[in-house]
Order: C-alpha cells, then structure tokens, then sequence
C-alpha cells in the first residue's frame, strides 16, 4: 500500500490578495498559520484551582470575561463564562497535550488548531473596516489592548481581541473563526476594505 | 440598533441573540400522573402579557450561555437580563404594568 502524503494547507489557502489601492494600504493582513490553538472549559467548582495553577504554571491570571492575558509565551483569550482560547506560536499539536496535563482535573482541554483560522488585521484604516461587520465599540476607551469577544464580523461567528500596536503605531486586531468559513470572511473583508486599500502579508 | 445586555459579556446588539419564549416555566416533577389538560398547560399554555414578560434568551453567536430577560411587549424596552436560577426581579421602578402583580392584586 503506498504511503500517504498529507500536505497541511492554510485556511486562507489562494484566497488573500491584495485589494483596491495599496499605496499606501489602510490595511494589512496576515494569517497566523503558525497558531496552536486549544479551548479551555473550567471543570464544575474548580475555577479558584484553575487561576492557582494559571499563575503557577504560565505567570498569568485567568482572564476575566471580556479580556485576553499573555503568560510565559502563551496567550488565553475569554471566550465565555468557563471557557477560553488558549493560543501558542509554534505550539504544534503538542500544545494541547501538555496543556491538558498541566491543567490536568482542573479543566477539559481540546486541540483547536485545526478548527480555527486566525487573522491578525493592521493599518490605519484597520478599526473603520471592522466597524463595517462588528455590533462592538471598537474605540479605545471601550474596546483597549487585552480586550477581547465573542461575537460576529460580517455575519460570521468570530472571537475577536486586540494586541499592542504594530511599529507603525497602527491597532492590530486578531480575528479567529471556524476555518470553514474563511472563504465567507475573505469575501466580507475584501469588500469592506477595497475602499483603504488591503495588503497581505507572509503568513506567520 | 437594539442592545440587550447579556449577564455575562455585557451589551450586545439583538442580532446575537436568540429568545427562547417564556421564562420560569418548570418541567411537572411526576409528569405521568398529568392529565391531558395539565401537561397541555405545561407544553403549550402561554401567558402572552401585553406589559413586562419573562423571558428566555440565549448570546447564541457569544458567549452561548442562556438567561432570562424583562421585557416590556409594548414598547420593547428591555427592562432587565439576569442570569439562569435567579428568580425574577421586581421590576416596580420600571413604571411598566406587570401583569403578574396586576392578576394577582
């Protein structure tokens, strides 16, 4: 029987190009292939235990409803009462096994790497496109660095959080979805930003 | 734009939640020894109130967590969201008739 090649394929696989005018581009997008993903789900009467061994094991709190902390090179995002996104550059599948451990009695732990995409969203123009396909305030003062949401983008389910800004100054959000509707997301997004200008970055 | 305030994220535009009718209606403990009339009334008998209506919502495309909701049917005013377990809030400050108060007075 001859060996089967998997190759592994990005969400966004030949649908990012650039759109519109892009001297200069309002905004900038990159996949974040390199993203290990995995939910979190509080066991019953176990979330005291659970922000314990948080700070033991990754130098981080729990984060509360609504926000997004980084501990030693991992990140966790609320996605729900009880539930997170635990995320991991190069995290690989081993991530969601050696979470599992750590987090071991305390919370479920499933491999999401697969299941989502993630596009991290730049540029001046970044926060006058989302605000075409998100119910949020986007502003500063309600929507800063570390906060997060679940909620929709284009009529599509998303968890959407902020990061610190980019070099040039510029908010950079993040954007995750089930991987299936990437076409349907890349199709939103393409519209809404042809105005600004879109550019794509190397996926990373 | 409609904002419903889910106990759990905070205010949300209406069109991430679903309602799922009326609040506060318990499952009968021993439904076996219903009549056909008692669980008629457990399945299918609604109060329909014109004035403030507990209800059912659910942040479907957020958080996903179900809970309960005052609402006015006249004007649609969200009046109070709570959470699943809490009983319903007394609503006396919100000047809106509540049909519960008004059956039983």
């Amino acid at each position: 029987m001859a060996e089967i090649q998997l190759t592994s394929v990005e969400a966004f696989d030949g649908l990012l190009k650039p759109v519109g005018d892009v001297r200069p581009a309002g905004v900038r997008v990159r996949e974040r292939s390199t993203l290990a993903l995995a939910t979190v789900m509080v066991r019953k009467g176990r979330r005291a235990d659970l922000a314990n061994r948080f700070s033991d094991a990754f130098g981080c709190a729990l984060p509360d409803a609504g926000r997004r902390t980084e501990g030693n090179d991992l990140a966790f995002v609320s996605t729900g009462p009880g539930a997170w996104l635990a995320c991991r550059e190069h995290g690989g599948y081993e991530f969601s096994e050696s979470l599992a451990e750590t987090l071991s009695g305390l919370a479920s732990v499933t491999d999401q790497s697969d299941a989502f995409a993630v596009l991290s969203l730049s540029g001046p123009r970044v926060k006058a496109v989302l605000a075409k396909g998100v119910f949020l305030d986007l502003g500063d003062a309600a929507f800063p660095e570390g906060h997060a949401a679940a909620t929709q983008c284009g009529h599509v389910g998303v968890t959407l959080w902020r990061r610190p800004a980019d070099e040039a100054g510029d908010p950079v959000y993040e954007v995750a979805m089930f991987r299936s509707y990437a076409e349907s997301f890349w199709h939103w997004l393409s519209t809404s930003a042809a105005e600004y200008g879109l550019t794509v970055e190397r996926a990373g | 734009m409609l904002l419903l305030e889910c106990p759990y994220c905070g205010k949300r535009a209406e069109s991430e939640f679903h309602c799922g009718g009326e609040a506060h209606i318990a499952r009968p403990e021993t439904p076996a020894e219903l009549d056909d009339q008692a669980w008629a009334e457990y399945l299918y008998y609604r109060t329909n109130p014109k004035g403030l209506h507990a209800e059912r919502w659910q942040h479907r495309h957020g958080c996903g967590r179900w809970f309960n909701a005052l609402r006015d049917t006249v004007s649609d005013k969200v009046v109070e969201t709570y959470k699943m377990g809490e009983p319903r809030p007394d609503a006396s400050n919100a000047n809106i008739p509540d049909p519960a108060k008004v059956r039983s007075a």
